[in-house]
């Protein structure tokens, strides 16, 4: 019950962490069994209409894990690093 | 005779422009310079100032109160840092915001449409969540370029009574706790941040299943913040049913009654915005469909398990 911000910050960090660290060869590439290697598809699978099938969800859920992965790459260096320094001093 | 006249005179001087007195006892070494708070304390004044000038008894306790007001106002050094710091942050928030991707800044000067209540509306709200099944027309009407303010449509989803019902929350909370003898101070700011990081997580998981299960409907994000906020009222109406009458069952009883309406609030409100309306063309699939529906029953069923969750642990059996 006891959630303040810094908690949700951590949880988030640690989170996105998990996301990053993923391996693209072992683990998304099975997961996809084809759907992901149409990546010439770009933001086209958020504007077609509901004529997509349920396999969609995969392909989102792949897009978004990609996309997290490749923005928050160097970003997250830095936050690590930020959140390194702040546990070592303030415990 | 003088010195019975001078604070009546001095007062008459703080509140006219005409005239700044250099060795005015009430302001020390330095001149006060009149013309900035000029044209307003003028004609709201000037009666006072008519009235303090007949009787000079009343004249000495008000006179120490204004001193120390106009000390704070007229030190010149204050008001140059005042209006430093004033604009530096009107720079840095103007720069801010340039930076922004020019949907946020649209998102952003529209919140202010949310705001733009008035006291019939939040009454009818209030009376709407906590009553909704009279037979009403739900539809929300349609504005191009923003949102619709809440003044012109009552159906209209607004931000005012979620920020004011999670304050409320806060304070009923409070009271709860005092009544029980469990009161901190940390207390109060505890729950504020447990509010805070709770809305937090649910509009995110909520955006996120919007995302993942690829719906797109006319539901805009910020309208899916101020639906989530609604909930903070019913928290409210079953914490005081217990604070009044510190009887759990009266408690359950208001918990189920505040969950149903809720429910039966929110569906009908969302149902026009998440389904598809069936003008529309008739090609979509029912797994879309469906999925509207199971998100739709989603959302409106985590609201009662959050009233619990976030109220269960002020009642003490």
């Amino acid at each position: 019950m006891v959630f303040t911000l810094y908690s949700l910050i951590e949880a988030a960090l640690l989170g996105v962490n998990a996301v990053a660290i993923l391996n693209e060869q072992r683990f998304l590439s099975k997961l996809t069994g084809g759907g992901g290697g149409q990546q010439g598809y770009p933001g086209a699978t958020g504007y077609v209409d509901d004529m997509q099938n349920a396999g969609g969800v995969k392909q989102q859920l792949l897009t978004l894990i990609r996309s997290v992965r490749t923005v928050m790459r160097i970003p997250l260096i830095a936050f690590n690093i930020i959140a390194i320094i702040f546990l070592i001093l303030f415990g | 005779m003088h010195s019975a006249d001078d604070p009546v005179h001095r007062s008459k001087n703080h509140f006219h422009p005409s005239t700044a007195q250099a060795s005015n006892g009430y302001e020390g070494d330095y001149t006060v310079p009149h013309t900035r708070s000029a044209p307003s304390q003028n004609a709201f004044f000037s009666p006072q100032s008519a009235f303090y000038s007949s009787s000079s008894q009343q004249t000495i306790p008000t006179n120490q109160v204004a001193s120390s007001m106009e000390l704070l106002s007229n030190n010149p050094f204050l008001n140059v840092g005042i209006k430093a710091v004033g604009d530096s942050m009107k720079d840095i928030t103007g720069k801010t915001v340039n930076m922004l991707p020019n949907e946020m800044k649209k998102s952003l000067s529209s919140i202010k449409d949310y705001f733009a209540v008035d006291q019939i509306y939040v009454m009818k709200k209030l009376s709407l969540l906590l009553f909704p099944f009279r037979p009403r027309n739900w539809s929300v009407g349609y504005s191009a370029d923003g949102p619709v303010p809440p003044r012109v449509d009552t159906n209209a989803p607004d931000y005012y009574i979620p920020l004011m019902s999670v304050m409320t929350y806060v304070l009923v909370a409070g009271l709860v706790l005092g009544t029980q003898n469990r009161f901190t101070p940390e207390q109060l700011g505890m729950h504020a941040s447990s509010a805070l990081v709770w809305n937090i997580i649910e509009i995110g998981l909520l955006c996120l299943t919007f995302y993942i299960l690829n719906i797109q409907s006319k539901l805009r994000t910020l309208d899916l913040i101020a639906y989530c906020g609604y909930k903070y009222v019913g928290m409210i109406a079953a914490l005081s049913s217990y604070l009044a009458t510190h009887s759990l069952f009266v408690y359950r009883c208001s918990l189920l009654y505040v969950s149903i309406s809720l429910s039966y609030f929110l569906i009908k409100c969302l149902r026009l915005k998440i389904l598809p309306d069936t003008s529309g063309s008739h090609t979509y699939n029912a797994n879309g469909n469906a999925r509207r529906v199971y998100l739709l029953l989603a959302i409106v069923l985590i609201q009662p398990l959050f009233i619990w969750y976030l109220t269960r642990h002020l009642i003490v059996t």
